[in-house]
């Protein structure tokens, strides 16, 4: 195997040394500068001088980061309600509060978001209330799409924010296909969607800078690369020195910065959509680490270090955040308690009120499959209510 | 209004003129379909009246046209897709099948794809392989996608157009070797067909025929043939729709003739025709005379240099099935 390159991320050699915090083995972000990851804050949340600091007041910063606590509370909570039963799967996201939420924010509402599937925060950042998030999460009939998908497979329409289709990737050209619709027909409506790593290895990404490189629609690609597809370190699904270079085999205007730096991601992100209707797309490769499994179903001890992963966690945005807040004098140990309660009991309501809340009918699994149900989904749907009808 | 006498590839171009005239959310995109107006030249023309931006040109890539098109639809355009060849459109299978069609379902009926896929199939140009299949089988098994197949220039209208109006995703499935090989005199009103309406080509007491695409007219003219030599009298059954297919029809035929024989280009294993005898001995078992007969093509590719003489079914084969159906014993 060629000599460990930090920029394209993981390799399956053993590390030599479990290096700490700036300048480590693991996490390229000690050696950002040196490596074009750009930086608003280092690790103790003070100005690098590399990226401005954006416009940000008192109020949007600490919003910011109550919102990425929230959704590290929301991911404690999920893993509890998985172990221990309540909730049949769950996707991780600690780590990867920083991206989404922060991108989020630097987009209008007006806006379409294509999601992931580590992002909770888009949906609370536009308004869904967290009790609609839960009840997605143990499936129940009154979420909004009704109990049928996975557990943070989320979107609402109400939202402007789409849902994934589950294999990853392949949303890309529709996010894409949507951005340009809008150019053809002249809205100023622009578009944003996160990706993995992993997910620039399927063609659609290829597809999907290519007709963007063409067509120029308003899109932002955000690429998480938080290390790891699965069990696949970066170093497996490229050998590329970075993935934001992509962009420059399809004349795509691209960028990379530290995915665990909300400020540097929000400025990227907000420059890329200031330039959409004139300049087109760009993609932004976040760099950044995820802190905890793939799923509910996966053993990361199989495949990476512990060391590698305290590393990381030097880096972890909500710390980061937190410091540049008390740096400016926004935050004190005195509110860092109250939000965590907060959160807390929060997160304790909606999981009363959206498990007591029923699951789907059978017989609804047969709706939204046309607009209007063909006599063969009728009857496929009548023969299934009638057999259910002697079951004990 | 005067009819004009239109060719298959004419009444294809005629529908999707009809509807980019008069709905401003329709576009037509695919590989060669702008300037060149298509590798067929079913959208001849079009470009040059609709403009760059609605009839489009498009990189080679099928996934990445029917995804970017199932990304239009979100955003409440209509498109209409071009694959140039049916043996090309594998590489779009999964955002057909499971984004196009999934996405109403998917979000709780939230959002919704109307599209149109394009797919021009069948043997019968000296295409080999790749040019020359009817996959359209493939399609069948998921729901959430509509299958239409015309066979005839009027038909080729307006199910173009209806294809257009659909609120969900439809697979057009265009019969190649009729392009330019039969024309016929179409009102150009713009009425759409009805989806999920067979059609009785032929009415007939002994055998019910039932067959879609271009083989329809084989069948057709190996059923006047028995009847203008006394021989079995054929109902001929045009499907027309393959999802949602019209149950009624078949069933009022099948119990008039007890004696079925499903005609189709595709192989044969879990082809149409296997959907067809499973409903059909359900609903209509005490009807039957005889075993459900299929003559189709074998489950093996479509053969360059003799594939169109005899991988295809062809109207010695239909006969002979009628033959086997009339003098079935039990």
């Amino acid at each position: 195997m060629a000599e460990e390159n930090p920029l394209a991320g993981k390799s399956r050699a053993k590390p030599k040394t479990a290096g700490k915090g700036a300048g480590g083995k693991h996490c390229p972000l000690g050696n950002a500068r040196a490596l074009g990851i750009r930086q608003v804050i280092d690790a103790e949340g003070r100005l690098t001088g590399d990226l401005a600091e954006p416009d940000l007041d008192r109020d949007a910063l600490t919003r910011l980061y109550e919102m990425m606590v929230l959704v590290r509370a929301i991911d404690d909570r999920g893993w509890i309600l998985q172990r221990s039963g309540r909730v049949e799967f769950w996707i991780p996201h600690k780590g990867l509060e920083a991206v989404h939420t922060a991108a989020t924010v630097a987009f209008e509402q007006k806006d379409w978001i294509f999601l992931g599937y580590r992002h909770p925060g888009t949906l609370l950042l536009r308004g869904a209330p967290l009790v609609q998030l839960f009840a997605q999460f143990f499936g129940r009939r009154d979420e909004p799409f009704k109990g049928r998908r996975l557990p943070t497979l989320m979107g609402d329409r109400r939202l402007n924010i789409v849902p994934m289709t589950t294999q990853v990737g392949s949303y890309i050209p529709h996010a894409c296909g949507a951005a340009w619709a809008a150019k053809i027909k002249g809205d100023d409506t622009r578009f944003l969607t996160f990706f993995g790593d992993g997910s620039t290895s399927r063609g659609e990404f290829h597809s999907a800078m290519n007709f963007a490189g063409v067509y120029k629609p308003p899109i932002v690609f955000i690429c998480e690369n938080n290390g790891w597809a699965v069990t696949t370190p970066t170093s497996v699904q490229t050998a590329s020195a970075t993935f934001s270079q992509k962009g420059d085999a399809y004349a795509v205007r691209n960028m990379r910065v530290d995915g665990n730096d909300p400020l540097a991601v929000y400025a990227a992100t907000k420059e890329a959509r200031d330039l959409a209707p004139k300049e087109g797309p760009t993609l932004i490769e976040a760099v950044t680490y995820r802190l905890g499994f793939h799923t509910s179903s996966d053993n990361p001890d199989l495949y990476r270090e512990p060391e590698e992963v305290e590393e990381w966690a030097q880096w972890d945005p909500l710390d980061r955040m937190r410091k540049h807040l008390e740096l400016k004098g926004h935050w004190d140990d005195k509110l860092e308690e109250g939000l965590w309660a907060r959160c807390k009991s929060d997160i304790d309501d909606a999981v009363k009120q959206a498990e007591a809340m029923p699951l789907p009918d059978p017989a609804s699994m047969f709706d939204d499959t046309f607009e209007e149900m063909t006599w063969m989904i009728e009857e496929q749907k009548a023969h299934l209510l009638d057999d259910l009808e002697s079951q004990p | 209004m005067t009819p004009r006498k239109l060719n298959v590839m004419e009444a294809i171009s005629a529908g999707m003129a009809h509807e980019l005239e008069t709905d401003p959310n329709v576009v037509l995109m695919g590989e060669d379909v702008g300037q060149a107006g298509g590798i067929f030249r079913t959208s001849t023309g079009l470009q040059q009246r609709f403009g760059s931006s609605r009839v489009i040109d498009t990189p080679l890539d099928e996934k990445g046209i029917v995804a970017h098109a199932v990304g239009m639809a979100l955003y409440g355009l209509k498109p209409i897709v071009e694959i140039q060849f049916s043996g090309f459109i594998h590489d779009a299978f999964e955002h057909i099948m499971f984004c196009a069609t999934r996405y109403r379902w998917a979000s709780g009926g939230q959002y919704s794809c109307p599209m149109v896929i394009r797919s021009p199939s069948y043997g019968g140009i000296k295409g080999g392989f790749w040019h020359s299949q009817s996959c359209e089988a493939f399609f069948v098994h998921h729901g959430g996608l509509k299958i239409l197949v015309p066979s005839t220039p009027e038909d080729a209208y307006r199910m173009m157009i209806a294809a257009v109006r659909d609120p969900d995703p439809v697979l057009l499935v265009e019969p190649v070797p009729l392009y330019r090989a039969m024309s016929s005199e179409i009102v150009l009103d713009g009425e759409p067909a009805e989806i999920g309406r067979a059609e009785v080509v032929r009415e007939g007491s002994d055998v019910t025929v039932l067959t879609y695409g271009p083989i329809r007219h084989q069948a057709t003219a190996v059923a006047d043939e028995l009847a203008a030599d006394g021989g079995a009298s054929i109902e001929v059954i045009d499907l027309r729709t393959l999802i949602p297919f019209d149950i009624d029809s078949i069933l009022r035929s099948v119990k008039k003739t007890g004696r079925v024989i499903v005609v189709h280009e595709a192989p044969l294993s879990l082809g149409f025709g296997a959907e067809l005898a499973a409903v059909i001995q359900e609903k209509a078992f005490g009807y039957l005379h005889t075993p459900i007969l299929r003559v189709t093509a074998p489950d093996v590719p479509y053969h360059f240099s003799i594939g169109d003489e005899y991988y295809r079914p062809n109207a010695h084969r239909i006969r002979l099935a009628v033959q086997r159906a009339m003098e079935f014993e039990f």
